[in-house]
């Protein structure tokens, strides 16, 4: 599991690559931890490469969502395949999320 | 190796006597410099500071005068007024006043009569002083029984004086205790006959002002002594007018150069002279004030005008040793360089002791079925590696896992040392990576990018891999250059491989997998090319052929291998090993394959166990050739729970296990997770409100939702001490 972050203004984009299942959020949360601090900008998830996420994956995710509500901002989830779009609509996440293809 | 410790020895010391020459020569050249430099700066600070002391010494000598002077005009100029007034004796107090108040510089005038000069008066001295607190000078007569004026020092020496006398500094009690001192003229009379002695007196204040404010170093000071040796101006301010220079020069333990320095400022000569006292150098400058008989003094302590270049020296001289320290390490570094090149020779035999002895300890970790069978009654197992003279780079290796057999067989190009290196990096990425893949194709994809990435000298592995299902004897199989093995079904044929590229060419490529269903009683034969082309005394290969020969005949695999391993020695005769050989029978002997096929996964209680998941639902994906969503659905649900066993089975982060049974079947798939944690019943969580907004939305409780939504069954029950939830997906 691979997590680029990057930052244009007050864009900060992370991509992830791989799989977020749970023994990798860990790792993840501690990388995606200092977003919250640009949870007042956008943030754009890039899913384009994450093949797989499970429940602790999309608990990071909804950490960032709950940040980005407190400061004003905006987390966009960007390029998702159809399995993980799949799992964000069962779970109700798809109401979330912007969600961009 | 004794030789060479000699010759090392005999490197050392040279490099230790050039070196030494080399920080001998550098530390000579540099002092040197430094010192012609040092002792240049000296020379020209020790210049500076004569002109500084001379210079001031002059200008206050000038300044000295100028005032003095004043008072000796006053004098000279009142004298023939004098002269004129011993007619009329009572005009002589007139005249002393005259002086007192044209002159602000004169405190007090006289004119003391020789006594008898007139015939009724023995003594007369009419004196006029402008007192202390008063503007108006008071005249009177000094002639009086308790001060006997022609007794004084400036009477007596100012008759005998023509030029004039300036008397010794004193202090004038009268006047308020002040320094004074007193120029005096002798005055004749119109026959000739020396009548009297006019007198100026000099307050004396303004001297240790204008000599002590002479600063030529802020540490230097000033002294001024009179003729006779007393202190007029001294820092220490005691001895003013208190002691002489004698006397001070007398209660020092060394009086030798202090007597010469007082001789010579109170014979009035110029010059300067270094004293050392109490450790300490100074340079004394001196230079006497005319018409007083005073000497005045710059004392410059030698560290005030070296104390900068001193300091700057002791910062060059540090900087030169940290330098020649450097240089030293540079040179010792250079030396130990030089050795270590002499000692390659030597390590590179000792290394090849050693790897002989890792080659036999990789030997040994290669398990070792030829003792006698395996312990799965499902499939027989032998395997043997023979190795050439020097340590080879052959290797296989076999083991198994969740009812399946890997196996591998390897030869790595070249040989001795990179080739036994190679060999065992190989056969560690088969381990490792094998741990948690069971498609070959990946675990050979995984083991190629891994030693391209690594592979700087071009070694190349060929590698055959394959792993056999034992429950159904699916056989799946990836090549990577490595000769064909051989199956042994109702015929002998060479198994269908894609050649594939070695291992280690190039980052990235694709392998191909193969696959093969074994049936009972089914063998497979795999070899490396260090039996096909053995070779016997006449340079003629075993080949493939007689190779065939000894498989025809159908034996256990012991028997099997003992028999191809003779027929090989049998043919090389004497001739000399030129390759390792290795060789490895697999039987096959599930006499009833599975038509519903069984998996088990068994997890250590470890989060990190999780990543295992991957490749167990992946196998079953393929088991079942269901789409990508539906494995990572079921991947996704197992995970799930796994978790929860993980985080509230086993609390306290106990040692226990987690065991996954599945169950494929037409249409349906049964999973049975079990463990022997705390009971928790996953299933009565809550259901989790997928609507509530972002602000409401717990950020746990999804887990158990997810297991839920993707299987169609769930249901828990506590049985024997074991946590048991099956859960049920339908095709």
């Amino acid at each position: 599991m691979e997590v680029n972050i990057t930052k244009q203004d007050k864009v900060t984009t992370a991509q992830l690559i791989g799989r977020l299942d749970t023994p990798a959020s860990q790792e993840v949360a501690k990388t995606m931890e200092p977003l919250q601090e640009n949870a007042g900008g956008t943030i754009i998830l890039d899913c384009s490469q994450l093949e797989y996420i499970s429940s602790s994956g999309l608990r990071i995710f909804l950490t960032l969502r709950k940040a980005a509500m407190a400061k004003g901002g905006n987390v966009i989830v960007r390029g998702m395949n159809e399995e993980i779009r799949t799992v964000f609509m069962m779970t109700g996440f798809l109401n979330l999320f912007q969600i961009e293809d | 190796m004794k030789i060479n410790d000699i010759a090392d020895k005999q490197l050392v010391k040279t490099g230790a006597v050039t070196g030494l020459l080399m920080v001998i020569i550098a530390a000579v050249t540099l002092e040197a410099t430094a010192l012609i430099q040092y002792l240049y700066s000296q020379k020209q600070l020790k210049q500076e500071a004569s002109l500084r002391a001379e210079s001031q010494l002059e200008a206050t000598k000038n300044r000295i005068l100028d005032i003095t002077n004043q008072a000796e005009s006053a004098v000279r100029n009142n004298t023939w007024i004098a002269q004129w007034c011993l007619n009329v004796p009572d005009s002589l107090y007139r005249v002393t006043q005259r002086i007192v108040e044209d002159n602000p510089s004169v405190v007090g005038s006289a004119i003391a009569l020789v006594p008898d000069y007139y015939k009724d008066i023995h003594l007369l001295a009419p004196y006029t002083a402008r007192r202390l607190g008063t503007y108006e000078p008071v005249t009177m007569s000094l002639a009086g029984e308790e001060y006997n004026y022609p007794e004084q020092e400036w009477f007596k020496k100012g008759l005998e004086n023509e030029q004039g006398y300036w008397s010794e500094p004193y202090v004038d009690e009268g006047g308020g205790g002040i320094l004074m001192t007193t120029f005096s003229l002798p005055i004749k009379d119109a026959s000739g006959r020396t009548a009297a002695v006019l007198t100026a007196d000099l307050s004396l204040d303004w001297l240790s002002d204008l000599v002590g404010n002479v600063k030529v170093y802020p540490n230097a000071y000033s002294m001024m002594i009179s003729r006779s040796g007393q202190f007029l101006v001294c820092p220490v301010e005691t001895l003013v007018m208190h002691q002489t220079i004698q006397e001070v020069t007398n209660s020092m333990e060394d009086t030798s150069m202090m007597n010469s320095l007082s001789r010579s400022m109170l014979n009035g000569e110029t010059g300067n002279q270094t004293i050392r006292y109490k450790g300490a150098t100074s340079y004394v400058y001196f230079s006497p004030v005319e018409r007083t008989g005073w000497s005045m003094s710059i004392v410059i302590p030698e560290n005030e005008i070296y104390g900068s270049i001193r300091r700057a020296g002791a910062l060059v001289g540090f900087l030169q040793l940290l330098g020649l320290v450097m240089l030293v390490l540079i040179i010792r570094a250079v030396i130990l360089n030089a050795l270590k090149f002499r000692e390659v020779d030597d390590k590179k035999k000792r290394m090849e002791g050693e790897l002989h002895i890792a080659n036999a300890i990789q030997m040994a970790m290669i398990p070792k079925a030829s003792a006698g069978g395996t312990e799965n009654e499902d499939a027989d197992l032998s395997a043997s590696i023979t190795p050439a003279k020097e340590v080879g780079g052959d290797f296989y290796d076999y083991y198994f896992r969740d009812q399946k057999l890997f196996f591998c067989i390897g030869d790595v190009s070249g040989k001795g040392v990179p080739a036994a290196l190679v060999m065992a990096v190989s056969r560690s990425l088969f381990r490792t990576i094998s741990a948690h893949e069971s498609s070959p194709k990946r675990l050979i994809t995984a083991m190629n990018d891994f030693m391209s990435d690594t592979n700087e000298n071009n070694m190349f592995v060929t590698l055959f891999c394959g792993i056999l299902d034992l429950t159904n004897g699916r056989l799946r199989y990836c090549n990577a250059g490595h000769n064909p093995p051989i199956i042994l079904t109702n015929s002998i044929q060479p198994l269908p491989v894609r050649p594939n590229l070695p291992l280690g060419v190039m980052h990235g490529m694709c392998y191909e997998e193969q696959e093969v269903i074994l049936h009972y009683d089914d063998a497979l034969f795999l070899y490396t090319d260090g039996l096909t082309e053995a070779e016997n005394p006449e340079h003629e290969l075993f080949g493939e052929e007689r190779m065939k020969a000894v498989l025809h005949t159908r034996r256990d695999v012991q028997a099997q291998l003992e028999a191809m391993q003779q027929a090989v020695a049998d043919f090389v005769g004497t001739a000399p090993k030129s390759d390792d050989l290795t060789m490895m029978f697999i039987h096959y002997m599930n006499k009833k394959p599975n038509s519903t096929t069984e998996r088990s996964l068994t997890l250590n209680n470890d989060i990190q166990q999780i990543a295992r998941l991957a490749e167990f639902t992946g196998s079953i994906a393929e088991d079942t050739h269901m789409d990508n969503a539906l494995a990572m659905g079921i991947n996704l649900a197992l995970e799930e729970a796994i978790t929860n066993v993980i985080m509230y089975a086993y609390p306290q982060g106990e040692g226990g296990q987690v065991q996954i049974d599945a169950v494929i079947r037409e249409g349906s798939l049964d999973f049975i997770i079990s463990d022997t944690g705390i009971p928790f019943d996953p299933t009565a969580a809550p259901e989790a409100d997928t609507s509530l907004g972002v602000e409401d939305r717990p950020i746990g409780g999804l887990g158990i939702f997810l297991v839920r939504k993707i299987m169609d069954k769930v249901s828990y029950r506590r049985e024997n001490g074991k946590n048991i939830l099956s859960m049920t997906k339908f095709l």
